[in-house]
């Protein structure tokens, strides 16, 4: 347990830092350029109100119906393919903002939506991810096989390159097609994908919101959900392989916590200690899940069929430690 | 773009790992509590867990919500779908804190809150998912680890070391299936307790009294794993008996030996009504080690 604080409070402070770093360099990269947009806005302005003669409270209403006009150029945002287009954006977390419900009820409905979507979502992606590194795997080796190799044999750094590549390749294509469909460079087509593909959204850049695209153009617009379904999936793929493992599960850990202290000085702390201190508390989801069990496992000889996580199997564990030191 | 590639990783396993740290702290003080109000069964289900979660989620938002509908001057309830929208990393942008008033610049104590508003209320979201949602997402690759076992196992029926040995390959990473193949023929068998992933795989495909237990473990979870086949308990029994000795540290339990028997199928119910008594097992074992 002590050695899982360490790594969270060690990961608490590697995420401030990494904070502070990032405020610092975007300090020193973007604020010159918002200084001189916004002293380029005010120019421009007074020019327009020297040249028809506004007054200030006539310009600010301007302004503020400019503002509310932008959503609207886009076209018609909530049609069936504009809520399709935004309940991907509310389930992938993704979240452009191009569109956002305005009705009170629109919000309400938008949140439970969010509720069961996003988990629905998560576990989705994580198990297409899976199944899409399984199938990378098996052509890997047959491509090994195939050239002949002695000892065909996947390691992780192949899954990892490959995984590389291919998360590349998508982000690469989907740049090219969307440069090409919205008249974007090829460098804000691939920044596009990247924030889309992260599920960030920011909305600076948003797909199928010119020339009406999401009704004049329906393969465009399939296009256009299908690459981000199947960009998901391949960033989903890549983070299970590389990060899934890192993520703590709090399923046992808990119970392993809590029964030392409830089993207080009995017996059967005695042959437990030694085994504990072995396996600390530095979990990585899937292999500490394991040791766990290999601990309750010898502690319980392997089972302990609790009605409910954990509860009379504690009492028999420690009843049945007992035992066995008579034996 | 190079700030998001490391930094998000990072972020989801921080919030993960704080999360499961938090869940931990509250199943402890619950089960103290529990103690403290006398109850007879003090223990912590996972209902009572994820009541728990929920409305700790609940409170962030409305303690959120009151917050910013005072400092912004929105609606309680446009707070509260703003800080929704803002915990759930959605992030629509039709709300935003901290754009009136110039509030960046000059009020540095509402700003503050808001920052910290913000991550602690990611970490109460974290920790909910890490409940609820973090074991499906791992499911996929554990189902496909305990089948590549199971094929291992039975086609390496006869050789010693319980086949375990050869789950050598499979620790801690997803799916290695091609990893636990290639390494069940060269670990061989020493009888040696090499890798505990791979024997509690073994048992929970093979042995119907640890699917008991997985069973239990992943009673909240869609898929139940069922034992492939109760027949390959015999198997286990065979290399159970092939391995006489235990290997490495842990000679003194059997725990690497399958501790179920054809004749056990028979104790499954008692298992599987919660009564099941370790004497049973006990004797079982006694048994074997006479035969």
């Amino acid at each position: 347990m002590r050695k899982h604080s360490v790594r969270t409070a060690a990961l608490i402070v590697c995420i401030l830092s990494y904070l502070l770093v990032g405020a610092a360099v975007f300090d020193a990269l973007e604020s010159e350029a918002e200084s001189g947009r916004k002293r380029l806005l005010a120019q421009k302005r007074s020019e327009l109100r020297r040249k028809y003669g506004f007054s200030a409270e006539d310009y600010r209403e301007l302004e503020r119906l400019a503002l509310q006009a932008e959503p609207h150029r886009a076209g018609r945002q909530w049609k069936f393919a504009g809520s399709f287009y935004f309940a991907i954006t509310v389930i992938t977390t993704i979240g452009y903002g191009h569109a956002a419900p305005g009705t009170d009820s629109g919000k309400v409905f938008c949140m439970f939506y969010a509720f069961l979507g996003i988990p629905l979502t998560l576990v989705t992606f994580q198990s297409l991810g899976e199944r899409l590194n399984a199938l990378v795997r098996r052509l890997l080796l047959a491509a090994k096989r195939c050239l002949g190799l002695r000892r065909p044999h996947v390691s992780t750094e192949n899954m990892v390159v490959a995984g590389l590549l291919v998360c590349a390749a998508t982000l690469a294509l989907g740049a090219a097609a969307f440069a090409h469909f919205e008249g974007w460079t090829f460098f804000h087509a691939y920044y596009y994908c990247f924030i889309t593909l992260t599920t960030i959204g920011f909305g600076d850049f948003v797909a199928l919101q010119n020339d009406e695209a999401l009704q004049r153009k329906p393969p465009y617009v399939a296009f256009s959900f299908l690459y981000i379904l199947l960009g998901l999936t391949v960033i989903g793929a890549f983070l299970n392989l590389v990060v899934l493992r890192f993520l703590a599960a709090s399923a046992d850990a808990p119970e392993r916590a809590a029964r030392p202290l409830r089993q207080g000085a009995r017996a059967s702390r005695g042959p437990a200690l030694p085994y504990r201190p072995s396996h600390p508390a530095g979990s990585t989801s899937i292999s500490y899940r394991i040791h766990e069990l290999e601990l309750w496992a010898r502690d319980n000889l392997g089972f302990s069929p609790p009605a409910s996580p954990g509860a009379g199997g504690r009492g028999r564990a420690g009843r049945s430690l007992a035992r066995r030191k008579s034996i | 773009m190079f700030y998001a590639l490391l930094g998000i990783p990072l972020t989801l396993v921080m919030f993960q790992s704080l999360g499961e740290r938090i869940n931990t702290f509250v199943k402890y003080l619950l089960h103290r509590a529990k103690k403290g109000l006398g109850m007879r069964r003090a223990d912590v289900s996972m209902a009572n867990m994820v009541l728990i979660g929920f409305f700790s989620c609940i409170s962030t938002l409305c303690i959120g919500a009151a917050a910013f509908s005072y400092y912004e001057h929105w609606t309680f309830f446009q707070a509260y779908y703003y800080c929704f929208i803002t915990l759930t990393t959605i992030g629509f942008g039709d709300y935003v804190a901290l754009q009136k008033d110039q509030a960046l610049q000059t009020q540095p104590q509402y700003v503050a809150f808001s920052f910290v508003y913000i991550l602690t209320g990611l970490t109460v979201i974290g920790a909910f998912l890490n409940l609820v949602v973090l074991r499906f997402m791992t499911m996929n690759a554990e189902d496909e680890k305990r089948d590549a076992e199971h094929r291992a196992l039975l086609t390496r029926n006869g050789q010693a070391g319980g086949g375990g040995g050869g789950g050598a390959g499979g620790a801690g990473g997803s799916a290695h299936t091609t990893d636990t193949t290639s390494s069940t023929a060269a670990a061989g068998g020493g009888g040696g307790f090499r890798n505990v992933y791979a024997e509690v795989l073994h048992f929970q495909s093979m042995c119907s009294c640890l699917w008991y237990k997985s069973r239990e473990k992943l009673q909240y979870s869609i898929p139940m794993i069922i034992p492939r086949d109760l027949s390959t308990s015999d198997t286990c029994v065979e290399q159970s008996h092939s391995s006489p000795g235990g290997g490495g540290r842990y000679s003194d339990t059997p725990s690497h030996r399958c501790l179920c028997s054809g004749a056990q199928r028979s104790a499954i119910s008692s298992v599987s009504t919660g009564l099941h008594s370790l004497s049973t097992f006990r004797s079982l074992m006694k048994r074997r080690s006479s035969v």
